[in-house]
């Protein structure tokens, strides 16, 4: 098709190679962007569709996961107020055991929930503490008190059987 | 011209409140409040379909 566009300098195309006719196709209309924001709302609809099936999973108790029981220690190993480390579920997954009184036992796995250093059980304060920045836990429930960590530690439910404390199950795991 | 872009306020506002909504929703999560995740997810849903009205409301919007 003949066509004098040759002739004419600059060209009055709007397109990156001037040899191809699309007509404003780089233009972005208000009912253009109208359309980008609606499809971002869809994005954000469709996105956060996991988080609520991952919350609805744990609001039903589907997320608790028994792993097969684990003898920590012996109760005559325990004196009232003394912590002994152990590893649940796996092999890599380390945790404390303290026992607060004469039947009762709290268990967490000891990574910080802020950068993941051991917390340790201070027994003369009463405290779990984090060395790395001073993260500080309640030994009863886990729930942080002070510094950094905004997380509680995951809780370990423990049971007595025979004179030697057992590990049942973690409260919440996160990998 | 005064109600031209009216739409693209209402969008504006509607994915604004995604923003907003999504992060308390993960926020929540890792607080593991799951009751409030879900309530933020579930407005984040509702969202859409307001939007995707507005949008078929304003498209043809005069000047």
């Amino acid at each position: 098709m003949p066509s004098d566009k040759n002739n004419k300098i600059p060209f009055n195309e709007d397109n990156y190679t001037h040899n191809i006719e699309r007509d404003n196709e780089r233009k972005l209309d208000r009912r253009g962007f109208m359309k980008t924001l609606v499809g971002a709302a869809g994005v954000f609809a469709i996105s956060s569709l996991p988080w609520g099936a991952i919350a609805a999973k744990e609001l039903m108790g589907l997320g608790e996961k028994e792993y097969p029981h684990k003898k920590i220690t012996n109760v005559s190993g325990l004196p009232i107020g003394d912590a002994v480390e152990f590893k649940f579920p796996g092999d890599h997954d380390d945790a404390i055991l303290i026992r607060l009184s004469e039947t009762k036992y709290v268990a967490y796995q000891n990574a910080c929930t802020h950068l993941r250093c051991p917390v340790f059980w201070v027994k003369e304060e009463g405290e779990m503490i984090c060395p790395c920045h001073h993260g500080k836990f309640d030994v009863e429930t886990g729930a942080p008190t002070a510094g950094p960590p905004r997380r509680p530690l995951p809780e370990i439910q423990v049971k007595v059987e025979n004179g030697a404390v057992y590990a049942v199950r973690v409260k919440r795991y996160e990998v | 011209m005064k109600f031209k872009y009216i739409g693209v306020a209402l969008l504006c506002a509607f994915l604004m409140m995604n923003i907003v909504f999504t992060q308390f929703m993960v926020h929540q999560f890792y607080y593991e409040n799951y009751i409030n995740v879900l309530i933020f997810g579930g407005l984040n849903i509702v969202v859409f379909p307001l939007a995707l009205f507005t949008y078929k409301k304003t498209k043809n919007e005069k000047a």
